[in-house]
């Protein structure tokens, strides 16, 4: 694929973003847009982990 | 590796050994989910004397009992309420509700977070990519949204995928076809039966050829007939589009689709579901192409009803060839061949009632519907088939190949009634043509 980066190296975007919505989710119990929407990207962040974090977490990677 | 192929390049054309790694880890993850969260499936495991880290080999798996929808009917209306102690999250993460359609007995409940919605929606993703559909499709969805999971995944993927999705809810079906005329539609995803009976009424009853509508691919699900090939034949030269088969359900998932390539099967989505098939009268997991079974599926990323080793009762069977699209993701031959509460023995034949669609649909002097209905005279059974002749076919030009080929593809011979064209019943989504009255004048109404 071009220009497409290593899969490790997009897993550790995924993670990045993981990491930032999880804490934007807890750190906002008492605002609402902003912990139910993080919240709700969270959930499609675990797609991205199931197509690309997952391959690398069970080392099936061959990029 | 062209990223325009494929939804997801790695996954899809990962080599099966390593897929099988990628199934055994999350397979593994799924049960520890469901062992340490749901009461029910712990006491199953434990009833069979297993814990998760019993499951050391993909042997193993088999180990594993299996769970049968009357099992989910007993739990359910009770604590958590009303979904019972297969629910794995709390209540209040639980975003949607959808049931079984009851075709097989009392529906099923099945509770969604907002997670398990974006996994649906991924997983029909594979699919419509599969089969063409990109942001430049207008998608037309005919179906009347409702309790019923039905196309709503496929709505969501649609969108995800880019594409502009025009529902067709409530519309009757003369407004349906005039919104696809309207709006230029180029995709629409509905059951088979209702496909052929959009084609109908655009025909006969709007003088519309839908094969000059814009409509350029369909993907079919609900049913088994994108998968028999007179009945997919039939839709294509109506429509003048691309048919595809596809096939999941509540309770599962969007499991396996037709690609573009059209490879008379369908693949499984491996990376998402493990798919064993078991042999219908020995049970030991079938693993070579060619021989028929049931299948046994889990689907190993859902999570607030996980769906583990669940008995399908789909009868399928593993493809010898590849296909040519490049997806190492198998293949099953003709797609879903039946299920295994349909497929029962007449004068002891094992008859799939399929296999009465296919010839029926084969035979251009024939309509689209037809009925069957099996009862007993005596100890005798008996087997009628009803069946539309076109205008100006005469049931003499008929009859002979019919039974010819009714005694080739089933080995049954049969009492057939010819019908005007348009007498028997229409259906709007899933097809009821198959009655066997012979168990204690229980009708038992069995979806084709």
């Amino acid at each position: 694929m071009k220009n497409f980066s290593s899969l490790n190296q997009v897993n550790d975007k995924i993670l990045k973003i993981k990491q930032l919505l999880v804490e934007l989710e807890t750190e906002a119990e008492q605002f609402p847009a902003l912990s139910r929407n993080s919240k709700r990207a969270l959930a499609s962040v675990k797609m991205l982990e199931l197509n690309i974090s997952d391959i690398v977490a069970f080392d099936l990677n061959d990029s | 590796m062209s990223g325009q192929e494929y939804w997801n390049p790695v996954l899809e054309t990962m080599p099966l050994e390593k897929l099988k790694v990628l199934q055994f880890k999350k397979f593994k993850r799924i049960l520890n989910w469901a062992y340490t969260r749901s009461k029910f499936h712990k006491a199953l495991y434990e009833s069979a004397g297993l814990t998760p880290d019993d499951i050391r080999t993909f042997d193993d798996i088999k180990k594993i009992p299996k769970v049968e929808k009357s099992m989910m009917r007993g739990i359910q209306n009770k604590d958590p309420f009303p979904y019972g102690d297969a629910l794995c999250v709390p209540l209040e993460e639980v975003s949607a509700f959808r049931q079984t359609s009851g075709t097989t007995g009392q529906p099923v409940y099945q509770p969604d977070t907002w997670q398990d919605w974006e996994w649906w929606s991924e997983c029909w993703s594979f699919v419509l990519w599969a089969q063409g559909y990109r942001p430049k499709d207008r998608v037309f969805i005919p179906f009347g949204y409702n309790i019923f999971v039905a196309f709503w995944a496929g709505h969501y993927a649609a969108e995800k995928l880019g594409c502009e999705v025009v529902p067709g809810g409530v519309l009757d079906t003369q407004s349906r076809i005039l919104k696809i005329k309207e709006l230029n539609a180029t995709a629409m995803m509905a059951t088979p039966t209702y496909v052929l009976r959009m084609a109908d009424v655009a025909k006969n009853k709007m003088g519309i050829d839908p094969g000059e509508l814009s409509i350029n691919k369909i993907t079919c699900a609900g049913e088994p007939g994108a998968g028999i090939p007179s009945t997919k034949k039939r839709m294509e030269d109506a429509w003048g589009a691309k048919v595809y088969d596809h096939s999941g359900a509540t309770e599962i998932g969007a499991w396996s689709y037709e690609c573009n390539k059209q490879p008379c099967g369908m693949h499984v989505n491996e990376a998402m579901f493990l798919v064993e098939i078991e042999d219908l009268d020995t049970g030991e997991i079938i693993e070579e192409p060619g021989r028929k079974g049931k299948m046994i599926i889990t689907a190993l990323d859902r999570t607030a009803q996980p769906c583990i080793r669940f008995d399908s009762k789909d009868v399928i069977e593993w493809d010898s060839q590849a296909c040519s699209c490049g997806r190492s993701f198998r293949l099953i031959k003709g797609g879903v061949i039946g299920r295994a509460d349909d497929i029962t023995k007449v004068k002891g034949v094992l008859l799939s009632p399929g296999a009465i669609e296919e010839v029926v649909r084969s035979i251009a002097g024939l309509g689209d519907e037809f009925e069957v209905i099996v009862d007993k005279q005596g100890d005798i059974d008996r087997i009628k088939l009803k069946v539309e002749l076109m205008p100006e076919v005469t049931k003499l030009s008929i009859e002979n190949i019919l039974k010819d080929q009714l005694r080739l593809k089933t080995n049954l011979g049969y009492k057939i009634e010819y019908y005007d064209y348009g007498s028997l019943p229409r259906y709007e989504v899933k097809a009821k043509r198959f009655k066997d009255l012979r168990k204690k004048n229980i009708e038992k109404e069995c979806r084709l």
